[in-house]
């Protein structure tokens, strides 16, 4: 074969290897079909199935990977895929709409309109890149850290209710889980700041710490609030019991509250502090290459962000729940349109404070997590519970 | 707040005034003082450099120093320390920038360090120490500031430095 | 007590061609070396195998953004040794240039101060907006960065008479984003709580350290050498000099902010009164210099400027020393960073007036 000398050459030899294979394969399955008898039957039924939706979903579903099967769930909607999409898709839109705020174009090129495939070459040219890490660095913490913090934001998506069908785990103490989930987060970051052996990571890492730690805390009051009104630890009811009015009406305080606790846990503008780039570089991404940088500073984080506003939507913004706008037996599809419209608005509003707000200092933040968040989580618990006490609350406390 | 540009009659008159104390104070020991418009250079003998540095500063208020400069004479195998000193807290001299100089010798040029009454000259000093090969002594840092550390010719602006490829 | 040292530099995205060498204990920096040298270009020894005009060009690239100022005192203090008496217009072109040239300078200042508080609008914006200011230095120079534009006798050419409007055009407009800025960056709150009172420079310290420009005018002392020192025709224009007495980083912006809306003042003044005339001396054949010594100062955007020049009548000087403002602030370094959080180095050190090109010469 020729030598790859431009990127064309290289996409053809991708189409030539993978041609070979599918030809070799269909080969070896015919071969199979006319001597196994097994092979026949399921080839038959294989056969069948593309001439009837319905059969095919059976099909599926016999085997494991149906619409309804756990596996689809996870893997798929509302679990990694989809997850993936919106972050692709968030991380384009920030890019454009950030340029439209600083008079710039933003991505322009690639994917023809409006540099919609952007983040997708971003992966292709990063996944080309060499994986380096220093010397002397702890390879396995080092190279595990990128996973374990994709396995923190893709287990966060576990618990968040689409819609009342879409949900991968229901548990009677999914709000618990969000903490136990997140709190992995700060032990994460550091260990990438102490694995890298390096300056600056090792400075981001102990920040990332401070940051995610002080403002556990006051995410956890806040939402104490909504597990009092709700009176269940479970997310799907916490959004059944928002069915009449949403939580940030009844306890705005808490919404702050776990809006800058939600922005300090993202380390996003302006609480990016464990990765400022102009005094430590990227923080304790510094040392990461190829992929590895791509998944902390793209894929996981924003998956991680999705997660975050999706958390948000469910537990103050009502999470399924809409005006119907679809008609009768589309119940589910609503559902599932208003809860992505919610979360995309958060993100919004968050990508919105990253073009307007700079970078605030980590002695400041951490006096507001400690002194200033945990004293208005703590108003806001209050508060409920004095209306609780009173009787005042518009919704029937315990589903 | 708006000021009117006023011009100040810029006298030479009061260059010249400045001189005659100068030149008063220091008797024999001022080689030569040249008075411009707004500049004056007195060159006096190496060994009271540091006293004309503090008179400046004790009598006209000269609190900073611009520059620090080595010329080399190398017809006269001398060379030339320039401090450049001008003031801030003295508006009237605001714009009346006096040139402080000694000629050394060149084999062995060594000159107080006037960093006690002007501490800007701190990093012009250094420039001067690796760019020209005046040590100053009394410096608390005498040690190479810009050029590269594995630098091993002779103080490149000395006139017999030959630039490579020249 | 267990410190650790970081190099700030040269490879990192908070410093430029230069090293700061960051002693910390915790978050507090303990002390801040500055380790200039790594974009020395040895511009003295190369002013002495070249002539009076070849100087030009490589004395711009000290300063790229500010190439007309880093050039004013250079033939400042040509023309003094020469004596030389300029045509009015040349002088009123100069100035112009100058300071058009200064807000180019100062708004890439602003930009920068926005990134490195992390406020990435706040970068955009202004490198935009600089656009403004590089088109029409563009349509006087007919070069865009590096314009070798000022010579001893005056400027290369004559201007267009179509860049009195546009300069109008330009400063209206710009006036407008300026008091988008303030709300952006000076009245931000969190900008607020991050550069006041932070990095604080006393005014005896900057008269002692002998630090120029904006940096000093922040700490109180009133002085700019186009006001004190007058050259050119500066003393013929109607400006203010911002003073602030906070001596912080936000006083340090804020100066900056301020002196572009006099810079704006006096290219309107100065397009007002401009006559019509020659704009240059013919100099006949190469540049010649009469024996002596001179010392020409400017008022550059980043702070005073001086050139020593000593001629011995021959093509090229003798000897040329120059100091420029970023030199002289790196002094003051040290003082302004101690005691800080690491957070606030990145801005308190560029507030600080330093561009590694320009000390390193």
């Amino acid at each position: 074969m020729s030598q790859i000398r431009t990127f064309n050459d290289f996409l053809k030899r991708i189409a030539i290897v993978v041609g070979a294979l599918v030809v070799i394969l269909a080969v070896i399955f015919g071969i199979l079909v006319f001597t196994v008898p097994q092979v026949k039957a399921f080839n038959n039924l294989l056969l069948a199935s593309f001439s009837n939706p319905r059969l095919m979903l059976d099909f599926l579903d016999r085997h494991g990977v149906g619409f309804n099967s756990l596996l689809f769930r996870v893997v798929v909607f509302p679990g990694f895929t989809w997850a993936a999409l919106i972050a692709a898709e968030v991380i384009w839109f920030e890019r454009k709409f950030l340029a439209k705020m600083q008079v710039r174009v933003g991505p322009l090129y690639a994917g023809k309109i409006a540099g919609l495939l952007q983040p997708i070459a971003d992966v292709i040219k990063l996944l080309f890149k060499e994986m380096i890490s220093p010397a002397r660095s702890d390879k396995l913490i080092y190279y595990s850290v990128p996973v374990l913090l994709m396995a923190i934001g893709s287990a966060l998506l576990a618990i968040i209710p689409v819609s009342e069908a879409w949900l991968i785990m229901r548990s009677d103490v999914s709000v618990l889980a969000i903490f136990a989930v997140a709190g992995f987060g700060p032990l994460v970051v550091l260990l990438a700041g102490w694995a890298s052996n390096s300056k600056y990571p090792f400075i981001g890492g102990l920040r990332g710490l401070h940051q995610l730690v002080a403002f556990e805390i006051p995410m956890l009051v806040s939402v104490l609030g909504i597990v009092l009104a709700a009176g269940t630890l479970d997310m799907v009811n916490v959004v059944q019991a928002q069915s009449s009015v949403w939580f940030v009406v009844l306890m705005p305080l808490g919404a702050i509250a776990f809006f800058c606790c939600m922005l300090a846990e993202l380390e996003r503008l302006p609480f990016d502090m464990p990765e400022a780039e102009s005094e430590i570089v990227v923080g304790y991404m510094t040392e990461y290459s190829s992929m590895a940088f791509g998944n902390l500073q793209g894929l996981a984080a924003y998956i991680r962000f999705y997660a975050m506003a999706g958390i948000f939507t469910t537990l103050f913004l009502g999470g399924w729940h809409g005006p119907q706008i679809l008609p009768a037996g589309f119940e589910i599809a609503q559902q599932v349109e208003w809860f992505t419209i919610k979360t995309l608005a958060v993100m919004v509003l968050v990508i919105i404070l990253r073009g307007v707000a700079p970078r605030y200092r980590m002695d400041l933040l951490l006096r507001m997590g400690w002194a200033r968040l945990l004293v208005l989580a703590f108003v806001n618990l209050f508060l409920v519970l004095l209306i609780i006490q009173m009787g005042w609350f518009p919704i029937k406390v315990g589903v | 707040m708006t000021e009117t540009p006023k011009v100040e009659p810029k006298l030479p008159e009061r260059g010249k005034k400045i001189a005659e104390d100068i030149t008063a104070k220091f008797g024999g020991d001022l080689v030569s003082i040249d008075v411009k418009l707004r500049r004056i250079k007195m060159k006096v003998k190496a060994n009271r450099i540091m006293d004309a540095a503090s008179y400046l500063n004790d009598n006209f208020g000269y609190d900073h120093v611009i520059s620090v400069s080595g010329v080399d004479y190398l017809k006269d195998n001398e060379m030339e320390v320039v401090y450049h000193a001008a003031t801030y807290g003295n508006a009237e001299l605001s714009d009346l920038v006096i040139a402080l100089a000694a000629r050394l010798p060149r084999d062995n040029p060594k000159t107080p360090s006037l960093i006690a009454v002007w501490p800007s000259a701190e990093y012009a000093e250094r420039e001067t120490f690796e760019m020209v090969g005046i040590v100053f002594e009394g410096h608390p840092k005498m040690e190479r500031l810009i050029l590269p550390e594995d630098w091993h010719e002779i103080p490149p602006l000395r006139k017999d430095y030959r630039n490579p490829g020249r | 007590m267990s410190t650790l040292t970081i190099s700030v530099g040269p490879q990192h995205p908070g410093s430029g061609h230069f090293r700061l060498i960051v002693t910390l204990d915790g978050d507090r920096i303990v002390d801040a070396i500055p380790d200039p040298g790594y974009v020395h270009r040895g511009e003295e020894k190369l002013a002495e195998y070249r002539n009076y005009i070849q100087n030009i060009p490589h004395f711009e690239r000290m300063g790229l953004h500010d190439a007309n100022n880093m050039m004013f005192a250079y033939v400042n203090a040509v023309e003094h040794l020469m004596d030389l008496k300029v045509p009015e217009r040349a002088d009123y072109i100069r100035v112009i240039m100058a300071e058009l040239n200064r807000l180019i300078a100062h708004l890439y200042y602003t930009a920068i101060t926005g990134i490195f508080v992390g406020h990435s609008t706040m970068f955009m914006w202004p490198v935009g907006d600089r656009e403004l200011f590089i088109d029409l230095a563009q349509m006087i120079a007919g070069q865009r960065v590096s314009y070798a534009f000022i010579l001893p006798g005056g400027v290369r050419n004559d201007m267009p008479e179509e860049v009195k409007k546009k300069a109008e055009k330009a400063c209206d407009y710009f006036e407008k984003r300026l008091v988008e800025y303030d709300k952006l960056l000076m009245n931000n709150p969190l900008f607020e709580r991050r550069a006041k009172g932070v990095g604080i420079l006393t005014k005896q310290d900057a008269i002692r350290l002998g630090v120029v420009g904006p940096a000093l005018r922040a700490s109180g002392v009133k002085f700019d050498v186009r006001r004190n020192d007058p050259y050119s025709v500066y003393d013929r224009l109607d400006f203010d000099i911002p003073v602030s007495n906070d001596g912080d980083t936000w006083a340090r912006v804020w100066v900056h902010m301020e002196e572009m809306k006099q810079s704006m003042r006096i290219i309107r003044q100065a397009l007002k009164q401009i006559p019509t005339g020659p704009v240059k001396v013919n100099l006949r054949g190469q540049v010649r210099v009469p024996p002596g010594e001179s010392f020409g100062r400017a008022e550059a955007s980043r702070g005073e400027i001086s050139y020593y020049l000593v001629s011995d009548g021959g093509r090229f000087p003798y000897r040329l020393r120059v100091i420029t403002p970023s030199f002289r602030n790196m002094i003051a370094m040290p003082y302004v960073l101690k005691g800080m959080v690491l957070a606030d180095m990145p801005p308190s050190y560029w507030s600080l007036d330093y561009w590694p090109v320009e000390a390193d010469r």
